[in-house]
């Protein structure tokens, strides 16, 4: 078993990682959703106890249990006061390898995602993301919703999540990680305790197809009404985690839109008051992810904000950036480097990726010296290379007949398309 | 080793501007570990340090006892409008120069405006603490504050509020909640201010409200995390001893809200796909003595799945999807807020019903030791939660010195919590949660 620690003793707090290699990429196809349903049902509770009980149970001992699934894994994380580590890894394991998985819970559990899928309708941000993810990759796995769709869900039923669970979690080799107030032997002595023994983790996990770019520039308006404000996502494919240019395309983004010291930040909001926020995001995944810049402009100039981050965005990429900006980006990188591993929890996070995600160990250990060591060179190259400002993804959360009209005109766009917001 | 005295005492040795000059105030025992000094510059100035080796990182905290309850209608949104110019041009650093300074440092900068509060905070390396001294202290005395920098700040903020409050259906009940629960006292307006007042600022306003609110006297310097607090202590007051200390006129006593005698009710129509209640009860301010029972019952009916209106609600009825509660942590009386997030094809009516039965019950059914325990033990966890960092400990000093005075005063409450009985709760949730102190926001889906 692999078993990871992180020993502090500044508070009297544990926190505890089990991490399984499967994410929301293995849901058959029509039932997305289903390893999220999974492992929610699992969080429900062991067999023999009821779901209120356990709750109780992990409330006295000053602890909380979630579930997270990601494309690529799943992660059940615990924190708990020091004194009650022992009782709540039994509590913990007893909910993983021998959950319940009722019946009852599950036709609750169904009832409350469907629910939250609808919940989503009133945050625009996360319509706006959720649009735009599945319009960038459009029918590749990278597209579709973890938490699944209201068609998804109603086709899954107790047997598939059962059978899923049990073949997930079930027989699927683990890793466990452990942060704070805990030394190493008596971590182990725990783990051996009260966790089954399990193989090692497989080497890269599951592999899917590569993304493709769809050409052109494509505008996708989610049309919803009484907006005063709009959210505006333009963005393209990025890199694979695995790609030389992964740093040198870090080190570039962050010089343009990274920071609020950044041109992107400076033009949209410090010059004009455009938008409350704006910033570019670089994600790396096995296959290349999505690179985007995000902005909230008024419905009044949203389009004429969207015309000035593609000027920006072109000559970002057309001219790479200065040296000056290069020398900011990297001590930025550099300096606040140290937030990434303040706590122990975050030290051992960093660690459980390389484990689980196949992350380059030395992105987590030499990561000063890979940030450092790009020239201006290899960070314009890698922006011209792996950023294509001809083929984008427009989505603009925004009440339609608004802006419409204005995001037809600009330049280079071939399609616009008006879903409405409640159609998911 | 010399003491802190004795730091100041040498310090002080060739300083003669009396702005300059160090007091040592005392020191406090910050939980098992670590010692908060309280220092006093000759100008009025605050300066409570906090070493904590624990990780190559300092977080710095400016907290100013400033907020919304300092505004006058029609000029609502200052406070928090002066949140955004302070990160702008001042008279050695020209636009922009803060956050590429602070930013190239590796320094995070960000602030926040409340009620009663504004602070302003870096969490950085180490190394850039001198950096983070000269600028925070330059910002406190040479802001520049012109045509250009207010029109854009201005915009920004309006953009924000559309954000925060016109496209966003919690913001907006939230806005509406307030203003319909007071009536007399400042918390009635937003602290991103009503549209009108932001667009209506006027420089001579900001230049009004930063000479009578941005001074030492008024603000409280917080320091966390691994540092040399005497080399601390010599570069603040190389930075803000030249800070003029006057004393501004203490504004005289806020409005005392009249009490609530009826159930107060508004209609908010949104495009929303289900309907929602937000509910505030009238509570009193964070330092009266029945608020660690308030906050113990808040913990008890909405901390997490075991709590008792989650099991009650989502799970058990099935009528929400979420539920959520909190006290708000003013200096005057406010408001113990409940969200009830009704699931779509069930009745917020239903809804109100429910939460009715189960305050009424725990005034009937007393709640068990086990349930005080539950609740206890989770107010510790986020305790410990918000201590994790330099930053999360910097933030909690600031706050507790800013609000009650005390800033190592999160150990008496957690102690406090501790102490709280079943009776405790009974009597709070009885006195308090009675449909005739609250006011009510029912979110109606617009067809």
């Amino acid at each position: 078993m692999t078993l990871l620690v992180e020993s502090s003793d500044v508070l009297p707090l544990v926190d505890v990682e089990v991490g399984f290699p499967v994410g929301g990429l293995e849901d058959p196809r029509g039932k997305e959703g289903l390893l999220q349903l999974a492992a929610h049902l699992v969080r429900r509770g062991p067999r023999g106890v009821s779901q209120a009980r356990f709750e109780d149970d992990l409330a006295r001992l000053g602890a909380r249990v979630s579930v997270e699934v990601s494309m690529r894994a799943t992660r059940f994380r615990a924190t708990v006061l020091r004194r009650n580590l022992e009782p709540l890894l039994d509590a913990l394991a007893n909910m993983i390898w021998n959950p319940a998985l009722r019946r009852t819970d599950f036709s609750k559990l169904k009832r409350q995602a469907v629910a939250a899928l609808l919940s989503r309708l009133d945050d625009d941000q996360t319509l706006g993301a959720l649009h735009f993810r599945r319009a960038l990759f459009r029918d590749h796995p990278y597209g579709r919703p973890l938490g699944g769709t209201r068609a998804s869900l109603r086709s899954i039923g107790i047997d598939h999540v059962r059978r899923f669970a049990e073949r997930t979690f079930g027989r699927s080799p683990f890793i466990v990680g452990i942060a704070g107030d805990v030394d190493e032997a008596e971590a182990a002595r725990l783990v051996e305790a009260y966790m089954p023994p399990t193989k090692a983790l497989p080497r890269g996990g599951r592999n899917v197809a590569p993304t493709r770019l769809a050409r052109g520039r494509h505008v996708l308006i989610v049309d919803k009404p009484d907006r005063a404000q709009t959210q505006l996502f333009i963005g393209t494919l990025g890199v694979r985690t695995s790609d030389p240019k992964l740093f040198p395309l870090i080190v570039s983004n962050t010089a343009f839109g990274g920071t609020f010291s950044g041109p992107l930040m400076q033009q949209i909001r410090g010059v004009r008051g455009w938008s409350y926020g704006a910033y570019s995001r670089l994600l790396h995944s096995r296959q290349r992810d999505a690179w985007y810049m995000w902005t909230a402009p008024a419905s009044e100039y949203s389009a004429e904000c969207g015309a000035l981050q593609l000027e920006l965005m072109e000559r970002w990429v057309a001219l790479g950036i200065t040296r000056s900006e290069l020398s900011f980006a990297k001590g930025y990188l550099v300096n606040s480097h140290c937030f990434d591993r303040d706590t122990p929890s975050k030290r051992l996070e960093a660690n459980i990726d390389v484990e689980l995600l196949g992350v380059p160990r030395r992105y987590v250990e030499q990561h000063d010296t890979l940030v450092s060591r790009v020239t201006r060179r290899q960070a314009i190259d890698a922006t011209q290379a792996r950023i294509h400002p001809s083929d984008l993804t427009i989505v603009v959360v925004a009440s339609a007949s608004e802006v419409a009209p204005a995001f037809e005109a600009l330049p280079g766009v071939r399609s616009v398309e008006v879903v409405p917001y409640d159609q998911t | 080793m010399a003491s802190p005295a004795e730091w100041v005492g040498r310090l002080n040795r060739d300083v003669k501007a009396r702005n300059a000059r160090w007091t040592f105030v005392g020191d406090h025992r910050f939980g098992e570990a670590l010692t908060l000094r309280r220092f006093r510059l000759g100008n009025g100035l605050t300066l409570l340090t906090l070493v904590d080796r624990s990780a190559p990182t300092i977080s710095y905290h400016t907290w100013f006892r400033v907020g919304s309850r300092d505004e006058r209608v029609g000029k609502t949104g200052l406070a928090h409008l002066f949140e955004h110019l302070m990160f702008n041009q001042t008279r050695s650093h020209a636009h922009g120069e803060f956050d590429r300074l602070m930013e190239q440092a590796g320094a995070e900068a960000n602030a926040g405006t409340w009620t009663d509060w504004t602070y302003y905070y870096e969490n950085a390396p180490k190394s850039a603490l001198g950096r983070i001294i000269e600028l925070e202290a330059d910002r406190m005395a040479n802001l520049v504050l012109k045509k250009p920098q207010v029109s854009s700040e201005k915009e920004v903020v309006a953009n924000e509020r559309k954000l925060r409050v016109e496209d966003d259906v919690e913001g907006k009940a939230l806005e509406m909640l307030y203003a319909t629960a007071f009536r007399r006292h400042p918390y009635r307006w937003p602290t991103i201010g009503w549209m009108d007042d932001i667009r209506g600022f006027s420089v001579a306003d900001c230049r009004e409200f930063y000479r009578r609110h941005y001074s030492p006297h008024k603000a409280t310097v917080v320091i966390a995390g691994e540092f040399d607090e005497r080399r601390a202590l010599q570069l603040v007051q190389k930075h803000y001893g030249g800070v003029p200390g006057s004393r501004p006129k203490p504004r005289g006593p806020l409005p005392k809200e009249p009490p609530q005698r009826a159930e107060r009710v508004l209609e908010l129509k949104a495009p929303t796909p289900t309907e929602k209640v937000l509910i505030g009860y009238r509570v009193p301010g964070f330092s009266h003595p029945d608020t660690p029972a308030l906050v113990l019952s808040s913990e008890l009916l909405f901390g997490g799945r075991s709590s008792r209106l989650h099991r009650s609600f989502c799970i058990d009825h099935e009528l929400a999807l979420s539920v959520r509660g909190s006290v708000s942590p003013f200096v005057d009386p406010g408001l113990f807020e409940m969200w009830l997030f009704v699931r779509q094809g069930k009745r917020r009516a239903d809804a109100l019903a429910l939460l009715d039965e189960e305050l009424t019950r725990i005034g009937t059914e007393r709640p068990s030791e086990g349930e005080l325990e539950k609740a206890s033990s989770q107010l510790e966890l986020s305790f410990l939660h918000g201590m994790e960092t330099a930053g999360g400990k910097a933030e909690q000093v600031g706050f507790y010195e800013t609000v009650l005075g005390d800033g190592t005063a999160m150990f008496d409450r957690l102690d406090a919590y501790r102490e709280v009985r079943v009776d405790d709760v009974q009597r709070v949730v009885q006195k308090y949660l009675r449909p005739s102190r609250r006011t009510r926001v029912e979110i109606v889906p617009d067809a």
